[in-house]
């Protein structure tokens, strides 16, 4: 009842072009995410990361550059259609609501029904049993999210994702809000995620948590790709040159 | 994993340090109610001192003519409480209230069977609600200002299409269902209950009232997940233009006359007002329909009991405004102190 159903679902990106007005945020953009993997996205501020994962969840729509989930090629014009796709995302902002109950923010837009109402008992067993199944340490399903901490926040956040069992996963910035205890956390649950075989896609600036969790980096640098690596065969210093342009993996752009 | 045994759900509630977080959770379920406890607290004793000063406040006859006038506002607050919950606000109910009981009545007047011209009221208020859903979410314009605007429209075209004068000489079967009684107690209280319950449900147990709340609470969050925040708006608008088109229609029943100056804007304030005092919340996302059924039998208190112990009425707005204000402090407060910011 609880566990999630992953599929194999790899994400791809081909040429992602996005413009605000003047201002090309995105440039043609590739990304490659494979399932049972964690992609790490980093970048300078400005970097377009957060444009790349609002595109992924259809808050933003691209101008140019097509999205395939599983070979097949998808158009999302609402965060809605992202999801129908098995898209989950976790914002940096949570879209949680803090006036609800834990259990209705896990099931929020996919409330357990029978017929026009919602069935209450079935949202507060499953989600106890989820969060126990994740050991999470909420003491009440039914206590407001107002009430928590912004890390106990954040881990209702990536359980609600996990408990979608959406076949990809986007955490924009899942640490940055939280503690030591709070991120070790946090990082089991990213791995049990990737254990279960979602495509894991996770916008980061933290180096440490980065190299922990991740299988691949994305490095962006002003719009574009700047570089991406294995985590085992790169180091942070490689990384730290893509982010600030130091190290370059496009040499024919700079020797014209 | 290393918080294995702290997670684990019995720790969590009879353990030493998960204490601290098991008593916040069952404070979520206390808090929901002490607001409505501090209401009928205000509701008990201004009874008792309106009873001390004149032993027939208490009577039953006057207890269910107070009842009785607490209803319209009340039933127009039912949908209104579901738009302040849902994040919303509707200002043009006053105007509805009117429109829609002299369309009703000028249908009737003009060789219309009373069913179908309640049902073409009800369908003009009902459009109201589509346009002030239309103009708040496609054009962006705030609710104040969107429903305002349908507030002066629906109200002139209510004194344009009857020349400002009352439409009288309904049927009396239409008549009656206003007017009527059951065992000595006005059907309209029968309705208001009825209508109370349907909301009451709607709120707390559908998938539409879980939706209204989180859209409420957090409109972000409720579009990113899913939850399709316009269509959910356009429900609401029209929910609230129909319900205020009917609540004027059964007071053109009750007093036989459909007039374009009922409801405007006392209406309209007095309906806010009393589903913010029952603890619905300007920001959205909390409120009960239990709340505004109190919110509304205390308006209906304070006007009734000031006639019956000779102090003129008119001292009525001075209480509601403190108690507004009050209402609204403590909230603010209960809220600061209740979750982390």
């Amino acid at each position: 009842m609880t566990e999630a159903v992953t599929r194999a679902a790899d994400l791809e990106l081909r040429g992602i072009t996005k413009r605000f007005g003047r201002v090309t945020a995105l440039s043609g953009v590739d990304l490659t995410a494979y399932a049972g993997q964690v992609l790490a996205i980093l970048g300078d501020n400005g970097a377009g990361k957060t444009t790349l994962i609002k595109i992924i969840s259809g808050v933003y729509q691209q101008d140019d550059g097509e999205i395939r989930v599983a070979g097949h090629r998808v158009a999302f014009r609402s965060p809605a259609d992202s999801r129908q796709a098995g898209v989950a995302t976790v914002f940096q902002d949570l879209a949680l609501v803090e006036v609800l109950d834990v259990a209705t923010n896990m099931f929020l837009g996919q409330f357990p029904r029978r017929g026009w109402f919602v069935d209450r008992k079935a949202m507060d067993t499953q989600s106890r049993a989820f969060l126990d199944e994740l050991k999470v340490t909420v003491a009440s399903v039914k206590t407001d999210i107002g009430m928590l901490s912004g890390g106990q926040r954040q881990i209702v956040a990536i359980a609600r994702a996990m408990r979608t069992g959406a076949g990809i996963v986007l955490l924009d910035e899942p640490t940055a809000a939280l503690g030591v205890r709070e991120t070790a956390h946090a990082t089991n649950l990213i791995r049990e995620l990737r254990d279960r075989g979602a495509t894991v896609i996770c916008v980061s600036h933290d180096m440490n948590f980065v190299f922990d969790v991740a299988d691949r980096v994305q490095v962006m640098r002003l719009g574009r790709v700047a570089g991406v690596r294995d985590v085992t065969t790169t180091t942070k210093n490689e990384v730290i040159g893509l982010i600030t342009g130091s190290v370059s993996d496009s040499p024919a752009e700079e020797l014209p | 994993m290393s918080q294995a045994t702290a997670g684990h759900p019995a720790a969590g509630r009879t353990g030493g340090g998960p204490g601290r977080s098991a008593r916040l959770g069952d404070r979520a379920h206390w808090s929901r109610y002490t607001q409505q406890a501090g209401l009928i607290a205000c509701v008990l004793v201004l009874a008792a001192v309106f009873a001390a000063r004149n032993s027939t406040f208490l009577s039953s006859g006057n207890l269910i003519e107070l009842l009785r006038s607490a209803t319209l506002y009340f039933i127009v607050a039912c949908a209104s409480t579901l738009v302040l919950v849902g994040g919303g606000l509707d200002f043009s109910i006053g105007s509805v209230y009117a429109l829609g009981a002299v369309v009703a009545g000028l249908l009737m007047t003009h060789s219309t069977p009373w069913p179908l011209a309640v049902l073409g009221g009800l369908a003009v208020g009902g459009v109201i609600g589509l346009a002030n859903a239309a103009i708040s979410v496609y054009l962006a314009v705030p609710p104040l200002i969107a429903t305002l605007g349908t507030f002066f429209v629906a109200g002139g075209l209510a004194v344009v299409i009857t020349s400002g004068n009352d439409v009288y000489g309904f049927p009396s079967a239409f008549i009656s269902i206003g007017a009527g009684e059951l065992g000595g107690i006005p059907y309209l209280i029968f309705y208001a209950v009825i209508i109370g319950v349907i909301f009451h449900i709607a709120l707390e147990r559908t998938v539409f009232g879980y939706n209204t709340r989180a859209t409420g609470g957090n409109r972000g969050a409720a579009a990113a997940n899913g939850i399709r925040v316009a269509r959910l708006d356009i429900a609401l608008y029209v929910t609230s233009g129909a319900v205020a088109a009917l609540a004027g229609i059964l007071g053109a029943a009750r007093l036989s006359t459909a007039s374009s100056s009922a409801g405007g804007a006392s209406l309209t304030f007095q309906v806010v007002t009393a589903v913010i005092i029952g603890g619905t919340s300007l920001f959205g996302g909390t409120g009960t329909i239990a709340g505004s059924a109190l919110g509304a039998i205390l308006f209906a208190e304070i006007n009734n009991g000031l006639q019956v112990i000779n102090v003129n009425p008119l001292y009525q707005n001075i209480f509601i405004g403190v108690i507004l204000v009050a209402a609204v402090a403590i909230d603010q407060y209960r809220r600061k102190r209740r979750y982390r910011t």
